[in-house]
């Protein structure tokens, strides 16, 4: 599903990733771990098209297609979904009315129609139930005024109403407590499927207590310097990055 | 000094219709000769330059006749006054189709047939005096059922054009009005309108007000609106300015008495060759007392656009609450804005702030859009609407709300629009 070769990425003046190889396939779960400044959201960003982060070498293929020309809307229309590790608040726009709009671009996308407008309250509140969250999130503006927690349920919210083929989730466990930390890892556990990639981009293993992953991975300075199953992850939270990083460079 | 022309100033004012106003315009000949229009050197004037406006009352002092009236101005009236549920008052060319108003405890009749004489307190309003045929004195004793509107139709289709107006309004005490002043023009030749209205609020009184400016794009307009609010009275307003090549309007509030509370905010877009000045005084005469405003801009393309927002608080006007703030969406490189809180205060126990702030679309809000799948496009448009809604959210006449709110979308599309061409 996601193919990516010998990425090289560059924002202002520094390049962060020096040729990052990586292949998810469909209906797998990969963790991305790595100290801080390590390149982790610089990959998340990269794959989500941000202007600000220019590929200089290599590719990023999602379904067999090299996907460099497309912009942001399109990759998202595509079906690649960002969680982002800090979700912008946008006062003035209707959260129902980004979720509607933004599942309607897809369905256009598709070929369908747009969505009835009892069709999408009773699915938007349907999912709301599945994370705990209040309907009356539904009519705020857009992140305004939520918490770090709400902020996350509502990109897990977001997520799971316009079911991506490949989600990769940036640091989504950060500022969470274990109740949030629980129904966001539920969110996700719930949209696991054999034709669905997810990517859990994170610093710590706790979020890997809920959400089992099939891969793990560790990036350090702009690579992915080891791979290997689960238990990684636990090995990694025992003995720190250190040892993966000494013999990397041994 | 100005350019214009006196002589033919004084031959002009001398053949108008209404002779009851006759030494009022010779006046105000005299009190224009002494100090012609003011020009950038004016402090208030400073970044506003009405060279243009002396340029075209000289054309039109010589060029007399007036523009045959425009046929999409009256379909666009009829479908005003049938989409909305106000009372309108139309003034038209700057003289009222019908002065005579059936409304209970309403009255409307000329200035000249009552005792309120225009006043002649600045060269604009010296200019507007030489040229007005007749005034407009409008009485609210009992609160009306309906909002009453005012608007002010200009047609330049076929000739220049100077029309000035006058509106004097009261309102009796512990009585309510909803007022709104609509102002819009049609045809491409050049022309320049003028508007001076004074709005005096008993004791108790209320007025819920609205403006909205959507004149031509060869259109000029000076606008000023005094507000006296008596012992207890409140006054809520919404300013819009949407078209016109250049705007200038000038809100004066006064609060002479205690009690009172004047809340007025404003939203002004100014696309490619707009230029754009809201200029406000409060006078905090007495405390307690509370004025609370809140202007946004919405630029685009080469164009300018002022704000100057001043509170005066005299000696002794302890308790005064004074907020001013002013915020700004700069789209383009080209685009400049010119803003000025001013609080002067010469009382003790006070509560007063100000603000103002400038900036683009916010880039992480737009990215964030459009990881959603939404187009760059639609992004910008959403980002600009949220901006502008707080304004549309904050409407004290509702009656006028939805013909606003779809005059508002169009004049953003506008906006949009020409700045995605550029």
């Amino acid at each position: 599903m996601l193919k990516i070769e010998d990425l090289h990425v560059r924002t202002g003046d520094a390049e962060i990733l020096h040729g990052l190889s990586l292949e998810v396939n469909a209906g797998e779960v990969h963790a991305i771990m790595g100290p801080n400044g390590s390149g982790k959201s610089t990959l998340a960003q990269a794959v989500a098209g941000h202007e600000d982060y220019e590929v200089t070498a290599g590719r990023i293929e999602f379904e067999g297609e090299d996907i460099a020309d497309l912009d942001p809307e399109e990759r998202a229309r595509a079906g690649i979904f960002l969680g982002f590790q800090y979700p912008v608040e946008i006062p003035g726009v209707n959260n129902a009315y980004l979720l509607k709009a933004a599942l309607n671009a897809k369905r256009e996308h598709e070929g369908l129609g747009e969505i009835d407008a009892y069709e999408f309250l009773k699915l938007a509140k349907e999912k709301m139930a599945l994370l705990g969250m209040d309907p009356k999130f539904l009519n705020r503006g857009v992140n305004e005024g939520f918490s770090g927690g709400e902020k996350k349920r509502n990109e897990i919210l977001q997520m799971a109403i316009l079911e991506p083929k490949l989600a990769i989730l940036d640091e989504t466990d950060s500022g969470l407590d274990i109740d949030a930390l629980k129904a966001v890892a539920e969110g996700v556990n719930a949209l696991r499927a054999e034709d669905r990639a997810i990517v859990l981009v994170t610093h710590y293993q706790r979020l890997l207590d809920y959400i089992e992953p099939d891969h793990v991975h560790v990036l350090s300075k702009g690579r992915i310097i080891h791979s290997g199953d689960k238990t990684l992850a636990t090995e990694l939270e025992d003995r720190g990055y250190d040892w993966v990083v000494e013999a990397a460079t041994a | 000094m100005s350019v214009i022309d006196i002589a033919k100033l004084r031959q002009r004012a001398s053949a108008l219709p209404v002779a009851a106003l006759a030494p009022v315009r010779e006046a105000a000949v005299r009190a224009l000769t002494e100090t012609g229009l003011p020009t950038t050197r004016d402090e208030h004037f400073k970044y506003t330059d009405l060279g243009e406006i002396s340029a075209l009352s000289e054309r039109w002092l010589t060029d007399t006749p007036e523009s045959a009236p425009s046929p999409a101005a009256d379909a666009w009236l009829g479908r005003l006054t049938a989409e909305t549920e106000i009372d309108w008052i139309v003034v038209r060319n700057g003289r009222a189709s019908e002065p005579s108003m059936a409304v209970e405890g309403v009255s409307l009749r000329p200035m000249s047939e009552s005792a309120v004489a225009p006043e002649i307190t600045t060269p604009l309003a010296a200019l507007n005096a030489a040229l007005l045929e007749d005034g407009l004195l409008l009485d609210i004793e009992r609160t009306p059922e309906r909002p009453i509107g005012l608007v002010f139709l200009d047609d330049a289709e076929t000739a220049p054009g100077i029309a000035p107006c006058r509106v004097a309004i009261r309102v009796a005490d512990n009585t309510r009005a909803d007022i709104v002043e609509y102002y819009a023009s049609f045809g491409d030749e050049a022309h320049y309108s003028s508007a001076f209205l004074t709005l005096d609020l008993a004791r108790g009184a209320a007025v819920n007000h609205v403006r909205i400016q959507d004149r031509g794009r060869t259109h000029s307009q000076t606008q000023n609106l005094r507000v006296t609010l008596g012992r207890d009275a409140e006054f809520r307003s919404a300013a819009f300015d949407f078209g016109g090549k250049l705007s200038r309007n000038d809100l004066l509030v006064d609060l002479p008495e205690r009690g009172a509370r004047a809340e007025f905010n404003g939203l002004y877009l100014a696309g490619d060759g707009q230029h754009v000045d809201n200029h406000t005084r409060v006078d905090h005469r007495v405390g307690p007392a509370t004025s609370r405003q809140q202007y946004r801009g919405i630029l685009s393309g080469r164009t300018r656009a002022v704000w100057n927002g001043k509170a005066l608080v005299y000696e002794g006007a302890d308790g005064t609450d004074a907020e001013q703030s002013n915020h700004n969406l700069l789209l383009s490189d080209n685009a400049e804005i010119d803003t000025k809180p001013e609080l002067e205060i010469y009382a003790e126990d006070v509560r007063c702030s100000h603000g103002t702030t400038v900036g683009q679309l916010d880039e992480k809000a737009l990215f964030y859009l459009r990881s959603r799948g939404i187009s760059a496009e639609d992004a910008h448009r959403l980002l600009v609407n949220a901006f502008a809604a707080s304004t549309l959210d904050m409407l004290p006449v509702t009656a006028i709300g939805q013909h606003l709110t779809a005059l508002l979308e169009q004049r953003l599309r506008d906006l949009l629009r020409k700045r995605d061409s550029q």
